[in-house]
């Protein structure tokens, strides 16, 4: 015990406050929470044993990397998915201040959801699959999802007309987020012959969902916080919200043509696909601009609010930089053409993904978690050092995906060397990958531990 | 509020007319395709493979793979895979000789699909012949 007294996470981390009266759907939100940055402790692990596998020949392993690969790509939406669905939830409650229209409708679209999560990864790991990427589970089992936001979409609506005169823009804007994810979803839960219709559809997921429906709740919930911790006043941020979300909107969905150059779609993607992406990017300006004054404005903070706001900050830097620059930059079709397919994508997947969507929802999840509790000055110390760590692993990894991907395009893409022999001169890069990947996974089971002692100490008794 | 759900749903409406439009292929689909396309999938190919340069980069992109390689070598391949390099015993992924042909089918289909130039060291081999 005394040789890992360093760590900070020994002894106590929380202290506890007065919290003002809860509604049942906020407290129904802190299982998806809770279940969400579980999934994501599991995923890093899952994601460090395939990119181990990647760089050592022969590597005895119980699931096949193709099956493993499926996992990783699955908890990559799902954890975030899971989590949303909590934070829509309670910050819903807060924004229009009164409870939900049915809170046990909420706990069996929890139950739903994480048990159809739960079949895919297990179906998977025995092998059975549909074989199509960041879809890899069997259809029927996406239909289980597709329930589970049924239940959400309806519940909100419902809540939503209950205040019917006082609704505000952040929960209209959460729930068309929900209505979207379910809409996006539905058409991939059937079966496609033609390979142009079922490519172009899995975007709906890959794309849609991540730079349309997710940025909506994401809007909704980063609205809600700049509020409540006097970030920005509300006039301000809701007029940002509307352009937001229009943006987003359209935006995101002629964005999508980014991905369809080269799927058999008609040339005139290509120009939708790169004019449209800018549009993109605007409301990200905007955010950075805003975050920035509210930053200058205001000094003292709660260490709670200091440390969801670490994270926070953490997935505006990679909303403006790996999403949006690095985005728009691999969008011009010149470039597109040499780098597509390469590991460039694989490095903005890691960036935009996890670095403005998984830090986004960590946030949420962490503020909501620790509702009731104020961390000690040891319990914020590590919450930082969690945050420090997976930053250093996603920068470092995206780097080595990135330099292998530049390398790849010159070497096999426009000098036209083959294949194999360019994948070989890889294998330093994926080593270094494999490398930051470890360092991400430290962090993130620091944060999964801190956050864990966080739920225990502020869990409720039961009424 | 009622404009940004107007909005929202119009857009939406659109894009997936266009969508429609779109996704017209250039010549109906052999059942044998179709067959190898569930081959593919059941097999989850697309991990270490790309189609379209969408996938896995473990493999090489099969988008044109049957313009380099016959049908038979294709189908030796699958039905008696070898042991893939840096490995030293590992053999790729094996496939009964039906399902073997269906994806080979499959794939030929693929390589039918314009893809507007990409990938680009094709077009270049193309220019030197
Ligand atoms: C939060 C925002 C974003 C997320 C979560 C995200 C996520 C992803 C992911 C996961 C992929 C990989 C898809 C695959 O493997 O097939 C991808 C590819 C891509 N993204 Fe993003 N992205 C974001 C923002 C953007 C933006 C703003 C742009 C452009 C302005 C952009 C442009 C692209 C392009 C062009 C590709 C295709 C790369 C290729 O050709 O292989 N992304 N993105
Ligand atoms: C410990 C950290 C991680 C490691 C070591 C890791 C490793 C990997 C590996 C080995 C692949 C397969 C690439 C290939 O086919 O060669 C992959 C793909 C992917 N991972 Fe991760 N991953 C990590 C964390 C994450 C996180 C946190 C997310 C998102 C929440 C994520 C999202 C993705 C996506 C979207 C892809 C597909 C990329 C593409 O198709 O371009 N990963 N990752
Ligand atoms: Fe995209």
């Amino acid at each position: 015990m005394k040789l890992l007294s360093f760590l900070p996470f020994l002894g106590k981390t929380q202290k506890p406050v007065v919290r003002k009266q809860q509604f049942l759907a906020q407290k129904i939100s802190r299982r998806y929470c809770f279940t969400a940055v579980t999934l994501f402790a599991l995923q890093s692990v899952v994601a460090v044993t395939g990119a181990i596998d990647l760089v050592i020949p022969d590597l005895p392993s119980p699931i096949p990397f193709e099956f493993g690969r499926a996992i990783h790509l699955g908890l990559a939406d799902l954890w975030p998915l899971i989590g949303t669905m909590g934070m829509v939830y309670y910050f819903i409650t807060a924004e229009l201040d009164r409870e939900i229209y049915s809170p046990p409708l909420a706990r069996w679209q929890y139950w739903i959801v994480v048990l159809f999560s739960l079949a895919i990864f297990t179906s998977l790991s025995f092998k059975i699959g549909n074989g199509r990427e960041f879809l890899e589970g069997l259809p029927v089992l996406y239909m289980g999802i597709c329930i589970s936001l049924a239940l959400a979409s309806y519940n909100l609506i419902r809540t939503l007309f209950m205040v019917k005169n006082n609704i505000t823009p952040a929960a209209a804007v959460m729930t068309v987020g929900i209505i979207f994810l379910l809409l996006l979803l539905l058409p991939n839960t059937i079966f496609y012959s033609n390979p142009i219709t079922d490519e172009a559809t899995k975007f709906w997921v890959v794309h849609l969902w991540e730079e349309m429906a997710f940025e909506l709740t994401s809007a909704g919930f980063i609205a809600t916080f700049y509020v409540v911790s006097g970030l920005a006043d509300r006039a301000k941020v809701e007029k940002w919200l509307y352009l937001e979300a229009s943006l987003a909107v359209v935006g995101g969905l002629y964005g999508t043509g980014h991905h369809y150059y080269w799927i058999g779609f008609p040339a005139v993607w290509l120009v939708i696909g790169s004019l449209v992406s800018i549009v993109e990017v605007i409301p990200v300006g905007i955010l950075v601009h805003m975050t920035y004054k509210g930053l200058k404005s205001k000094k003292n903070r709660s260490r709670r609010e200091k440390l969801t706001l670490w994270l926070l900050l953490s997935s505006v830097f990679y909303h403006i930089t790996g999403a949006s620059l690095l985005g728009l930059l691999i969008t011009i079709p010149w470039v597109n053409l040499y780098m597509h397919g390469t590991y460039v994508t694989s490095g903005h997947a890691h960036l935009a993904l996890f670095g403005t969507l998984g830090f986004l929802v960590l946030s949420g999840c962490y503020y909501i978690l620790s509702r009731g509790s104020e961390p000690t000055l040891k319990g914020y110390k590590s919450g930082v050092l969690a945050v420090i760590l997976l930053n250093v692993g996603l920068l470092g990894m995206a780097s080595a995906l990135l330099a292998a991907g530049l390398k790849e395009s010159y070497l096999w893409r426009y000098l036209g060397m083959d294949f194999e022999q360019v994948r070989l001169q890889l294998n330093l890069y994926l080593f270094i990958r494999a490398l930051g990947g470890a360092v991400f996974a430290l962090g993130d089971l620091f944060l999964f531990w801190l956050i864990c002692k966080t739920w225990k100490q502020t869990k409720l008794p039961k009424r | 509020m009622r404009t940004f759900l107007l909005l929202s749903s119009l857009s939406f409406a659109l894009f997936v007319g266009i969508i429609l439009i779109s996704s017209r292929l250039p010549s109906p689909m052999p059942e044998q395709a179709v067959e190898g396309k569930l081959v593919w999938q059941k097999h989850n190919c697309i991990s270490c493979h790309t189609l379209f340069g969408n996938g896995g980069y473990v493999g090489e992109d099969l988008t044109n793979i049957t313009r380099k390689e016959t049908p038979s070598q294709i189908v030796n391949y699958l039905i008696k895979p070898p042991v893939v390099p840096p490995n030293k015993y590992t053999h790729h992924p094996g496939l009964a000789i039906k399902d073997a042909q269906n994806l080979v089918h499959y794939l030929e289909f693929i390589s039918t699909i314009p893809t507007l130039g990409w990938p680009p060291q094709k077009e270049k081999a193309g220019k030197e012949s």
